[in-house]
């Protein structure tokens, strides 16, 4: 299976830089950034980017993981809320997922996402991590 | 909208190594015609999700029309992630009302790749465009959804673990069920971990499988039961963009669909999407069918198993056990309610149904599909 590089180079200020959009009709934020809200459907969409700090409102690790996580399973992934928004994410640095809380504060940093298989190209972005 | 079922027909689903998608297809596909008393039909509808995407092969309806010796019907193969087979049974109950014979196949493969493969494809079925940037396989939303699900009701693990149980009570009927044995709840919790804090026994095995039903005019006399709608919804494409993650507001709306076109409210047998246990729970919370935060509880009191109040849920064994072949799935539960709706299903029966309910997602709901299935006599 192929992964698109160029797919992923069109998302990078979203990746990168948390970039969501902000619908001027409903006011809703959210992520990532697209030209059309998907709360209304309204076209009027600034980019806007997200806060950096947010609260993990549900967290799992992840087992069954597919092939390209096989050497870092358990994966962690949490929904965190950023209070105009809420993404999915990885959390990392997670030394203990058992000794994660719901609802403590979680902060974005910059980490290697994955490898593309194919083309070797590393494809960066957005994780959170625990506040210390 | 209203269309005959003229028969139906399931491969056990499990590991078939030795079998390919073709040969698998030509024994649903005979059985289904030669119960119908057709020789070849007008038009072939197919659904298949993880097949054509490890294969590489595109226009798989034509290849599966091609394969059998069907040249010249039309073919067309429809494609909305796990709710695939219900959405393909959409269109092939609109071609069956204007008046066509039409032959629904749902086909499709997960033991052809090793399992980290099928995640890193089932992945496809959430939002690529930021969740699928992460390593979420197929499990992760739904571990997400079941970890909020026990902190915002204050629900237990426990109490959860009596859905997968049910499941195995009646998988093990279930001559067409990939795991048929029972399984105790207490085992449920200390099961390998999928996906904290829902384990193995809480998900689907990988397994292949196929299954066909016929579908003609209403007019044409005779047939198995009466299709008498299927509807759809689209929800949020993400948990992230969902108002309560632990709504299903797709589900919701294509039930209310399906209700306003049929006058139907409430039904005696269903089949309802159970990939991971938590989203048996927010269905049947989705449909009314349970209060908010209830639905676990409920299921562990004995609500939805056979002789207990409310329809009974998933005589098949549901997808956690019958298993969730992805794009046979929704066929599967239109075969399996026809037949219980016949008076035949070869499991666990629910004496006398009238009406049954199919319920499919994709994701965590991010499409719903819902098929009502009432008695031709």
């Amino acid at each position: 299976m192929v992964r698109d590089t160029v797919i992923q180079w069109r998302a990078r200020l979203s990746r990168y830089r948390l970039v969501g959009g902000k619908c001027r009709e409903c006011q809703k934020a959210f992520y990532p950034r697209v030209k059309s809200c998907p709360y209304c459907g309204s076209r009027s969409v600034d980019d806007v980017e997200l806060p950096r700090v947010g609260r993990l409102v549900a967290y799992t690790a992840v087992y069954s993981v597919e092939s390209e996580a096989r050497s870092g399973s358990p994966v962690v992934v949490g929904l965190v809320d950023l209070g105009v928004a809420r993404v999915v994410s990885e959390i990392t640095d997670v030394a203990d997922p058992d000794k994660l809380e719901r609802g403590s504060q979680v902060e974005a940093v910059f980490r290697k996402l994955y490898e593309d298989g194919d083309e070797g190209v590393i494809v960066y972005g957005v994780k959170f991590r625990p506040r210390r | 909208m209203s269309v005959s079922v003229k028969s139906a027909s399931m491969v056990r689903v499990g590991r078939h190594y030795k079998v390919g998608v073709d040969d698998m297809v030509v024994e649903v596909a005979d059985e289904a015609l030669s119960d119908a008393g057709w020789r070849k039909p007008d038009a072939i509808v197919v659904s298949s999700v993880v097949y054509p995407r490890l294969s590489g092969q595109s226009d798989l309806a034509s290849y599966v029309a091609s394969s059998l010796g069907f040249q010249g019907v039309s073919a067309v193969a429809v494609e909305a992630g796990e709710a695939s087979g219900l959405a393909a049974a959409m269109t092939a109950a609109r071609l069956a009302a204007e008046g066509r014979r039409v032959l629904l196949v749902g086909v499709d493969k997960l033991s052809d790749a090793p399992s980290s493969v099928i995640y890193k494809v089932l992945k496809g079925v959430y939002h690529m465009g930021s969740d699928g940037w992460y390593m979420i396989s197929h499990s992760a939303i739904p571990g997400l959804l079941a970890d909020l699900y026990m902190s915002s009701y204050g629900v237990d693990r426990n109490t959860l673990s009596y859905w997968p149980a049910l499941m195995h009570s009646h998988a093990k009927l279930n001559p067409y069920a990939m795991l048929r044995f029972a399984v105790n709840p207490e085992a449920v919790a200390s099961a390998m971990p999928v996906a904290k804090p829902l384990t193995m026994l809480d998900s689907f095995p990988l397994g292949d499988g196929a299954a066909a039903i016929t579908l003609a005019p209403a007019g044409d006399g005779g047939g198995i039961a009466t299709l008498a709608a299927v509807e759809s919804a689209v929800g949020p494409m993400t948990v992230a963009h969902a108002d309560d993650p632990l709504d299903m507001p797709a589900v919701r709306a294509a039930w209310g669909k399906v209700k306003s076109a049929t006058g139907v409210n409430s039904v005696d047998v269903m089949e309802i999407h159970d990939s991971y246990t938590i989203m048996a729970m927010l269905i049947l919370e989705a449909l009314g069918l349970s209060e908010r935060g209830k639905a676990a509880e409920q299921v562990a009191l004995g609500k939805f198993s056979q002789g207990g109040e409310g329809p009974l849920a998933n005589p098949s064994g549901g997808l956690k056990a019958r298993g969730h072949p992805v794009g046979a799935t929704g066929v599967y539960m239109l075969a399996e309610l026809a037949l219980q709706l016949a008076g035949s299903f070869p499991g666990v029966r629910v004496d006398g149904a009238r009406s049954g309910l199919a319920v499919g997602i994709n994701a965590h709901g991010s499409t719903a599909y819902s098929a009502l299935l009432v008695s031709s006599n």
